[in-house]
């Protein structure tokens, strides 16, 4: 038997055959021509917000995590195409339009723990399996904006805050903690900005 | 290409593709390995003798795209990403997290080019990768090591017997017998290529079972 590759990606919809027994949550906006290759990908969307995750056109998604938290809100522009990437999201993460997430590349918003040591230990005690998540300490999140036709090339990494500019290019490798202006080159950890990037 | 082949007590159901071949004893934990091999070509993937392919190990190969890997190789958890031809020798560790990949953009493309690519991919059932720029294969010699999460980049020849440390974003050709770490990668050390064919006969004779 072959199962398909990819479904269309419908809010609140069972896809056929798939291999993980999830189901599409309802609270997202969806363009047209939409696809994704299984529910997998949504097993750690948590958003309760009235639309958790807004997206375009012709957008593809494959073996990517859209993990999003509680108060997390995603937004992918038309024609992006996410495979094997993990978008980590507990305040807002915006893809613009033509944004490639090549595979192993990570985007997140948030520290995911407390820096502090004190508030890190009482983090580990809420997220124990004894723990109250509920009651986890703050953690620092600031959103993480990628403008129109921006490529994330492979084991790349975005973290919070970072604006990545339109049309710039981050390297394989990278790990983008600073803004990058439109039309560069970000290469290396910390990444730092190496020419622009042509037309 | 409608003859899939299933594995016994496989979690995935999508199978084997008829043009992949499985050397003599290799193992596979999945047939997810292959879950977007599109390769039409008549040996589209081959798989030497006691290859090991584990984990989330995964074959993006597009329709023209050929992928060969030698005897005694181990893929666990490695990206094989190939529009043209991925070679593999024998004998060589790729760890998790692994890309290879001889396709896509350099520094250099224009985005008009990238995103061409990206809106030319987003119709119809079959999304396959964004095709960017013109493929380079990729050849990975005998006994190579690849460290966690590096990265091949297309037109890169790997020589035998080197080692890649993890996270390294390799560029250019390693010659034989090197140890390469870093973003970009740079040679840190030579080792003695001590790898002969006797060495070999002799790991046969006392590191086989039976």
């Amino acid at each position: 038997m072959t199962t398909p590759r990819f479904h269309r990606l419908e809010p609140g919809s069972t896809l056929a055959e798939d291999w993980f027994p999830g189901t599409i949550p309802e609270n997202l906006v969806v363009g047209a021509d939409c696809r994704i290759d299984s529910s997998f990908c949504f097993k750690h969307y948590y958003s309760a917000a009235p639309i958790g995750l807004t997206i375009g056109d012709r957008v593809t998604i494959w073996r990517t995590a859209l993990s999003v938290e509680e108060e997390g809100v995603l937004e992918i522009g038309d024609s992006c195409y996410l495979a094997n990437a993990s978008i980590v999201c507990s305040s807002r993460i915006s893809l613009g339009a033509r944004v490639m997430v090549s595979g192993g590349a990570t985007i997140a918003d948030s520290d995911f723990h407390p820096l502090g040591p004190a508030a890190r230990l009482a983090d580990t005690v809420a997220l124990s399996p004894l723990g109250n998540r509920e009651s986890r300490p703050a953690i620092d999140a600031r959103p993480v904006i990628i403008e129109d036709d921006v490529w994330i090339g492979f084991n790349a990494t975005v973290l919070k805050g970072v604006r990545v500019g339109a049309r710039s290019y981050v390297a394989p490798g990278a790990v983008v903690v600073r803004d990058v202006p439109p039309d560069s080159i970000a290469t290396g950890n910390p990444a730092v900005v190496r020419g622009a990037t042509s037309s | 290409m409608n003859a899939r082949r299933q594995l016994e007590n496989d979690w995935y159901q999508g199978g084997i593709p008829a043009n992949v071949e499985i050397g003599r004893d290799a193992y596979l934990d999945s047939s997810y390995a292959f879950a977007a091999c599109r390769t039409e070509r008549a040996a589209g993937v081959r798989l030497g003798a006691c290859c090991g392919v584990y984990d989330r190990a995964t074959l993006v190969v597009g329709p023209d795209g050929e992928v060969t890997v030698g005897d005694y190789s181990c893929l666990n958890g490695t990206y094989i990403i190939c529009r043209q031809r991925i070679t593999i020798g024998a004998h060589c560790l790729l760890s998790w997290g692994v890309v290879i990949t001889d396709a896509g953009p350099s520094p250099d493309t224009s985005f008009e080019a990238r995103s061409a690519a990206l809106t030319a991919t987003g119709h119809g059932q079959d999304r396959g990768w964004p095709c960017v720029g013109e493929p380079q294969p990729v050849t990975i010699e005998d006994n190579v090591w690849i460290g966690f999460d590096a990265v091949v980049l297309p037109g890169v020849r790997v020589g035998r017997g080197s080692i890649v440390g993890c996270r390294t974003i390799v560029d250019r050709d390693i010659r034989p017998y090197s140890v390469v770490v870093g973003n970009p990668a740079r040679v840190v050390r030579q080792l003695d290529p001590d790898d002969t064919e006797s060495a070999r006969q002799r790991a046969f004779q006392e590191h086989l079972r039976g």
